[in-house]
């Protein structure tokens, strides 16, 4: 890799340990009982533990122990009151988030594997991956709202639009958009001539990012579903779809796409002939495994197998380096307003870096 | 065609082997997985199925699923996969030092091929797990009644180890007709008779089938047949059968490469799988291929010994095979 260009400008704040494989981490509101900067990870083994920070005062609190069945989703409500959590026993498990966190509910779907959950991002309604189907669930009513067929496979990914009118459900041969506003109405459908394993809605709620099993990427208009842009050419499976949440001087946010090792970020091109230009950041030694804007910015940061986290400046060169998982890392998580991310390894390292001088070109 | 490399990490230490267990229905997979399971092999092993509840032992590493095809938009059958294998194995693949060994059962009905070509084709399978071996169990008994189906022919061709079970309620000269048949349609396989999935672990986990490393063991009996001319009857056969070429001479590269490409384009879908060792000219180390319907892996192996009579070995198995047409254009890919 190439080496470092600017000077250095995040420093670890705190380190923590999980005990396996880290599988989310979700940062806390500002208004959440717990200090201002902490968070909730998860792991391979089943815990979830709420990390209460402050400064570099860490106090961990455990929401559950290790089971020794994975947790693969969590998912915080969009007041931050409700924190969900699915995975491979099937339960996805509700908590009221307070100073001592209550379960409030847990919902037996053994033997399907739970790994994806959302929250809606304006009300407490979770949707959840639950073999083929998708539920939808009311914490306010403890009450199934809906139960949604996706038919063709296994749900592989669910996304609500940001506004919260519509839940997009992918899988096997394409993506199905229902309607928060009638249920049983028949979705909308947008065909992928393969699988669609990923999906993000962007933030202005334009458009739809699906990442592939025939490693291709597919870009929906929302208001034109029919003709979706499509970049192939990658050498491997596409392991990540990624919007930034500012827009550029095109008015669509930068797409980040990561595949093997490698790293494309995609901005819309005044041309619609050309459509999205690929711009091909450089690599990392192993795969990419997440990968995030920071908010309100267009300074991506990727974490990689390789055990290196790498900030991207500028979107082409190299900001800064960090390490701190011998065995690679799996996670990333920006905190949504300070100046700090968080990082899980493939071996239970849970590291926060923090912002300690403003370096040029961020932001 | 699509050149891949699906043994390039078989020598990590990281790597989970994983074994394929087919059968037709009844014929004793869940025997044989029950006892895979209460073994004391001293490996941990993981188990996919397809038909949960029916494992009695209590198992923290059974996970169940439904068999999901998928298929490409190009319509090119190697690029038909499991779905499903490709979610889990992924997930699992996060507490690999978990589990030592991998097995995954499918449905009675499956055609083996999409759970193999998704070991080629997914990038996690390809560099984190290694196919062992596709172990096919067979109903000794009322295998004759399946002859017609599809896949119950498929899943004894794509076999490196064929369990020919149930003998305990076939007469001897029955199982030895079955044997033959079996033979005749797979020449690579290792053949056991057994009765109630009774088997040496050692002959079904650990075993590297497709390992290109390892020497191409073919019954001498059947090179002999073939090399005398007593192939069956009919030129074009339905059935799934065996086709082995031994000749001498040395390979030329370009002519080889250009008849592959050509062979697996017109005649992929029917042919299952291949195996090889090739003198290629000029060249001091044996070349060795093996392939999958359109998949195909190959590289230089190990150097010809001195006293080593250096020829080329091929197998194929297949349907619609044309013996003599095959013979006759791999002969002019000689130098």
């Amino acid at each position: 890799m190439p080496r470092v260009k600017a000077s250095e400008t995040f420093t670890a704040l705190w380190q923590q340990q999980l005990s396996d494989y880290v599988t989310a981490i979700v940062w806390l509101p500002a208004d959440s009982p717990f200090p201002n900067h902490s968070l909730l990870a998860a792991s391979a083994a089943g815990e979830i533990t709420v990390f209460a920070a402050e400064g570099s005062q860490v106090h961990p609190i455990e929401l559950q122990a290790p089971t020794d069945a994975s947790i693969d989703a969590l998912a915080l409500a969009h007041t931050g009151q409700f924190v969900a959590a699915g995975g491979q026993s099937g339960e996805v498990k509700i908590w009221r988030l307070q100073a001592q966190p209550e379960l409030i509910a847990t919902l037996e779907n053994a033997p399907a594997w739970v790994d994806r959950l959302v929250w809606h991002p304006a009300q407490n309604l979770l949707a959840f991956s639950l073999g083929r189907y998708v539920q939808v669930w009311d914490a306010d009513t403890n009450q199934v709202v809906a139960t949604l067929h996706f038919e063709n496979s296994t749900v592989l990914d669910i996304t609500w639009d940001p506004a919260g009118d519509r839940l997009a459900v992918s899988g096997y041969q394409g993506i199905k958009v229902w309607s928060i506003a009638d249920w049983d109405a028949d979705p909308t459908w947008v065909e992928i001539p393969s699988a669609s394993q990923l999906i993000a809605w962007s933030p202005d709620g334009k458009y739809i990012a699906s990442g592939n099993i025939d490693r291709t990427i597919s870009v929906i208009e929302w208001e034109n579903p029919g003709l979706p842009w499509v970049m192939q050419g990658f050498s491997g499976k596409i392991r990540q779809v990624s919007w930034s949440d500012t827009a550029l001087k095109q008015g669509a946010p930068l797409l980040a796409t990561s595949s093997s090792q490698s790293i494309v970020v995609w901005e819309r091109h005044p041309d619609e002939t050309i459509g999205w230009e690929g711009k091909v950041l450089g690599q990392h030694d192993d795969t990419v495994e997440a990968m995030q804007f920071q908010p309100g910015t267009s300074l991506l940061a990727t974490a990689g197998a390789d055990g290196w986290v790498v900030l991207w400046q500028k979107l082409n060169r190299i900001g800064q380096m960090l390490q701190g998982a011998p065995g690679g890392f799996s996670q990333l998580a920006w905190h949504p307003k300070a100046q700090q991310f968080a990082a899980g390894g493939q071996r239970g390292e849970l590291i926060v870096w923090k912002q300690t001088s403003r370096g040029q070109g961020f932001g | 065609m699509v050149t891949t490399e699906l043994n390039d990490r078989m020598s990590d230490q990281d790597v989970v082997p994983v074994t394929v267990l087919t059968g037709y229905l009844g014929a004793g997979k869940t025997t044989l997985l029950n006892r895979i399971l209460t073994h004391e092999h001293g490996k941990k092993v993981a188990v996919i199925v397809n038909e949960f509840g029916e494992i009695g032992i209590d198992n923290q590493l059974v996970v169940d699923t439904d068999e999901e095809i998928f298929e490409m938009n190009n319509g090119c059958i190697c690029c038909t996969v499991r779905g499903d294998l490709i979610r889990i194995i992924g997930k699992l693949m996060r507490r690999r030092d978990k589990f030592d060994h991998l097995v995954i059962e499918t449905t009675g009905l499956a055609d083996p091929a999409p759970v193999i070509q998704t070991f080629f084709m997914d990038d996690d399978m390809q560099s984190k797990t290694a196919l062992d071996a596709v172990v096919t169990v067979v109903d000794s008994k009322h295998i004759w009644q399946h002859w017609d189906s599809d896949e119950a022919q498929e899943q004894i061709a794509f076999a490196d180890v064929i369990l020919l079970n149930k003998t305990d309620l076939v007469e001897a000269a029955q199982l030895d007709e079955l044997e033959q048949r079996i033979r005749s349609m797979n020449v690579l396989a290792k053949i056991y008779r057994t009765r109630d999935a009774q088997v040496e672990m050692a002959a079904l986990l650990g075993v590297s089938a497709f390992d290109l490393n390892r020497a191409l063991e073919l019954d001498p009996h059947f090179l002999e047949d073939s090399q005398h001319g007593h192939h069956h009857e009919h030129e074009h056969d339905e059935t799934v059968k065996s086709v082995a070429i031994v000749e001498p001479g040395a390979v030329d590269g370009a002519k080889l490469n250009q008849w592959m490409s050509q062979l697996l384009q017109t005649q992929g879908p029917d042919i299952f799988r291949m195996k090889g060792i090739l003198h290629m000219a000029g060249e001091e180390q044996r070349f060795v291929f093996q392939g999958v319907h359109m998949l195909f892996d190959g590289r230089p192996d190990r150097p010809w010994k001195a006293d080593e009579t250096r020829r080329n070995e091929l197998v194929f198995i297949g349907r619609n095979l044309n013996e003599d047409q095959l013979k006759e254009e791999f002969r002019a890919c000689l130098a």
